[in-house]
């Protein structure tokens, strides 16, 4: 058995064993083998030649001894080392963890970008402390320069609290010259008052108020730091001075509810009296209800305003007010100034007028130039006039309504009626409605419709005087069946709305809108279907035409038919009134068994009907029993049948199989393809490798 | 393997130049070998080592075990001879071939001559890896181990390999060696 394996393994055991790779037991065994094995022992002799043939073969084609130095050298030659950095970043760049860190890097990169573009970043507040250390620098270097001191205390000053807050700090440290600016816009803050309320007297000679200020300014940085710290110092005593200074014209207005308006009137009198005042026009105005309104214009002087609008509210209910104050100072003193001039030039006039005096073209002139001095003098004296009377007095205009000015005065009833009609004859109907067109039946539109399958329908709007009103709707009404009608009053109050208990009712015109439509169209109240069996059936049709004709009906469709086994079918479908119904199904009996009877009615619960004319429809059936045995038996019948059920189905499947070729088909062609192309490939690489193999074999 | 080796090769995946040059002093006797076993031409066989020590260190960091360096360059070797093998075909029929090969062998006794043809012969028809194992094995005489973590075989597969390889040569080479014997 062990012989066996070792013999079956000779080629691999003599290789190792010619190559000294087998171990001790392996080589014992293998060469115990070889005692034995005749065959195996040619072949290890074969083997051992063999391999020192190779040897030495072999070993005379192996590299040369400077091989591994021309490598490396070559190698140098192709892969020149890189520059220090380039190598390190290089490198780096190949390890995984850097790789990681780069891609990490990027998206960061990316992130923040993102960010920066859409504005979301922190960056504001980092603004704001810049803008803060900007201005504390400003402060520093303007400091610096002597003089400018209060310039930056102005600027500062009007700026927020935060920057004010920097000059402030940074004030004791740095050891300010010596007025500290906070304090001097404090102590020079009355001058310009002092200096607004000269500007009257001082007018005579200044030309403008402007100039005046310029004297004022000594020092142009002082002033302009006032300038820019007033609007702050109001609510200081000195800016009361500045307002009394001031033309101000006030005005108000209050909107109130009262009870009584004549004793609201003489209240607000009696107030206007206390408060130094006048009333300077009343009105009013008496409403619909009775109830007045009206608008009182009072004047009062101005510091007393404020007490009189507070007694005010003592009279009603305030609806609003409204308090404005208009600063005319500019144009007052405009207008006084050019007064002063005008006056100085009426002066010259007159003494040129007095010492020149030869020439009269001249004369004439001076004096058309005096006149029209004068008459500017006098619109400016009466400009400054009614400013002062403004400016002396505030306006208050006073609305005053009494309560419930809204109460109804009158009230208006509103009838709409609604009238749907049914008629044989529309058109005369509707003529018939038009010729009733009088003063007081007047109509506002008609129109009739009949479109192409015949219907006619017709639409008419009446406007009835409310006497009439009644009489001429009933009249209507007798002219065709009533389907509908629906009557809706509105009650409407006039000037206001609540209850008005004493207000007066009234009645308005009526409308009427009617549609007219013909009866045929009208859907029935009931309806019935019944069969009855009866061998005549053409007889018993005859006799059923007649009974409805007795019962007022009409005959609205009929039909007759005969099937193969011989039963007869007689259709037909009626109308009668309901009132006639009754009569008419039980006359019905008499023709014959009445089968399958079933009765829909169709009650219209918010409709007023005319239950007695209300059509009701009833389609009845008259048939016979046919013969038992149909034509359509026997041996030839079914025999023809059963051929044709076999040709029928014969073609079914004819139809299936194209289905089936129509489904597998392209997938058969698809599949077909796809091998064809396989092989083609397949083929051509064997090709390719036994064309190889020969050029080997030919090496 | 030694850890010495191990480190060698470690520094020269890391990119360690003077590392890498004595990875090419330690294989390139190997891969020429290799590469001489699928061409059986000597100028190719060294323009193959070349570029095949070139191509492993530009795509250096791409092997992770640094103890397969060996196998892994071998596997290049093998790659980058079959493409020479590929290409070279249509030019190599030309007959200057044989004959610069006849010209070479003249020098050598006839008898001689015949021999080493027959045995280039019969070593052209193994296959590849049976080829590449057997010229690893005379070439530089080298030892199973070596072989096998070279091409990355198990010990049982190299002796097969070997085994099958020398059992066909001898049975082609049979009348040659009985006449040699």
């Amino acid at each position: 058995m062990l012989m066996a394996t070792t013999h079956e393994q000779l080629d691999e055991l003599l290789a190792a064993d010619l190559h000294d790779e087998l171990t001790t037991a392996e080589r014992d065994e293998f060469h115990a083998h070889l005692v034995e094995c005749a065959e195996c022992r040619v072949a290890f002799q074969e083997g051992k030649t063999m391999n020192r043939i190779l040897n030495e073969t072999m070993s005379e084609k192996k590299a040369d001894p400077g091989f591994e130095q021309r490598m490396v050298s070559q190698f140098r030659d192709r892969v020149p080392k890189r520059s220090g950095l380039i190598a390190l970043v290089t490198d780096l760049m190949r390890v995984r963890a850097v790789q990681l860190t780069a891609v990490a890097a990027v998206l960061l990169a990316l992130a923040q970008m993102g960010k920066m573009i859409t504005g979301e970043s922190a960056t504001p507040k980092m603004r704001s402390d810049n803008s803060v250390a900007l201005a504390e620098s400003q402060y520093r270097s303007e400091q610096e320069k002597p003089g400018a001191t209060l310039q930056a205390a102005g600027v500062l000053g009007k700026n927020d609290g935060r920057t004010k807050t920097v000059a402030d700090v940074s004030r004791p440290a740095e050891a300010p010259p010596p007025p500290p600016p906070m304090d001097a816009v404090t102590s020079t803050a009355p001058k310009p008052v002092e200096a607004l309320r000269r500007v009257p007297s001082s007018l005579a000679s200044a030309k403008t108020k402007k100039a005046e200020f310029k004297d004022e300014k000594t020092p142009a940085s002082t002033v302009e730091a006032v300038e820019q710290s007033e609007p702050e110092t109001s609510g200081t005593p000195s800016a009361t001075n500045a307002a009394a200074n001031r033309k101000l014209v006030r005005n108000a207005t209050a909107e109130l509810e009262v009870a009584s308006f004549d004793e609201s009137v003489q209240k607000i009198t009696a107030f206007a009296a206390e408060e130094k005042g006048y009333v300077s026009t009343t009105s009013s105005e008496k409403q619909a209800n009775g109830k007045l309104r009206g608008e009182i214009v009072v004047k009062v002087l101005p510091e007393n305003l404020d007490r009189f609008l507070g007694k005010l509210r003592g009279i009603g209910e305030l609806k609003n007010q409204a308090l404005t104050t208009e600063d005319v100072t500019k144009t007052y003193f405009d207008t006084e100034s050019r007064l002063k001039n005008a006056r100085l030039m009426e002066q010259r006039l007159i003494e040129i007028l007095k010492t020149k005096s030869k020439d009269v073209a001249d004369l004439l002139e001076v004096e058309k130039e005096l006149g029209r001095v004068r008459e500017e003098i006098e619109t400016m004296q009466g400009e400054l006039k009614f400013m002062d009377s403004q400016v002396a007095f505030a306006t208050v205009t006073i609305t005053l309504a009494e309560k419930n000015m809204n109460l109804p005065a009158a009230f208006l009833l509103k009838e709409r009626a609604q009238l749907s009609l049914y008629a044989t004859e529309v058109e005369k109907t509707y003529n018939d409605i038009k010729a009733l067109a009088s003063p007081k039946v007047q109509i506002t539109n008609a129109q009739i419709d009949r479109d192409n399958t015949g219907r006619v329908s017709a639409r008419l709007s009446l406007l009835l005087a409310p006497d009439e009103s009644e009489a001429v709707i009933n009249q209507i009404k007798a002219m065709a069946r009533v389907e509908n009608f629906q009557v809706t009053t509105d009650r409407v109050s006039q000037g206001g709305d609540g209850l008005g208990e004493n207000a007066k009712t009234e009645r308005d015109k009526v409308e009427l809108n009617i549609t007219l439509s013909r009866d045929e169209q009208e859907i029935a109240l009931q309806t019935t279907s019944l069969r009855i069996q009866t061998p005549e059936v053409n007889d018993k049709t005859k006799q059923l035409r007649a009974l409805a004709e007795q019962q007022g009906g009409r005959i609205r469709t009929s039909s007759f038919s005969r099937d193969p086994n011989g039963r007869e079918y007689s259709n037909v479908s009626l109308r009668v009134p309901m009132k006639n119904y009754n009569a008419l199904i039980q006359s019905l009996n008499g023709l014959g068994k009445v089968e399958n009877v079933s009765v829909r009615r169709d009650d219209r619960p918010n409709s007023q009907t005319d239950e007695a004319n209300a059509p009701a429809d009833v389609s009845i059936q008259v048939y016979s029993q046919g013969n038992i045995v149909s034509a359509d038996t026997g041996i030839w019948a079914t025999l023809r049948r059963t051929i044709g059920q076999g040709a029928a189905a014969l073609m079914w499947s004819v139809r299936m199989i194209g289905v089936a070729i129509a489904f597998l088909a392209p997938w058969a062609l698809i599949l077909a393809a796809i091998g064809w192309v396989l092989r083609r490939v397949s083929r051509a690489r064997t090709a390719r490798k036994e064309k190889t193999d020969e050029t080997i074999d030919a090496q | 393997m030694d850890t010495a080796e191990h480190a060698v090769y470690r520094a020269a995946i890391q990119g360690d130049r003077d590392a890498f040059e004595r990875v090419i002093r330690l294989t390139s006797r190997q891969l020429f070998a290799i590469a001489y076993g699928i061409l059986q031409n000597r100028e190719e066989a060294e323009d193959v080592v070349q570029d095949t020590f070139v191509k492993a260190w530009k795509a250096r960091w791409r092997i992770r075990d640094s103890a397969k360096l060996p196998a892994w360059l071998s596997t290049i070797a093998r790659h980058r001879a079959r493409d020479m093998a590929r290409k070279r075909k249509p030019e190599r029929l030309p007959e200057n071939f044989e004959s610069t090969e006849a010209v070479e062998l003249e020098g050598a006794t006839g008898e001689r001559a015949d021999l080493d043809h027959e045995v280039r012969s019969a070593l052209a028809q193994l296959p590849e890896l049976h080829r590449v194992a057997v010229t690893l094995r005379y070439f530089e005489d080298l030892d199973y181990g070596t072989i096998e973590r070279t091409l990355g075989l198990t010990n049982g597969a190299l002796r097969g390999i070997l085994g099958r390889a020398l059992g066909l040569m001898r049975k082609r080479l049979k009348p040659a060696l009985a006449t040699a014997g």
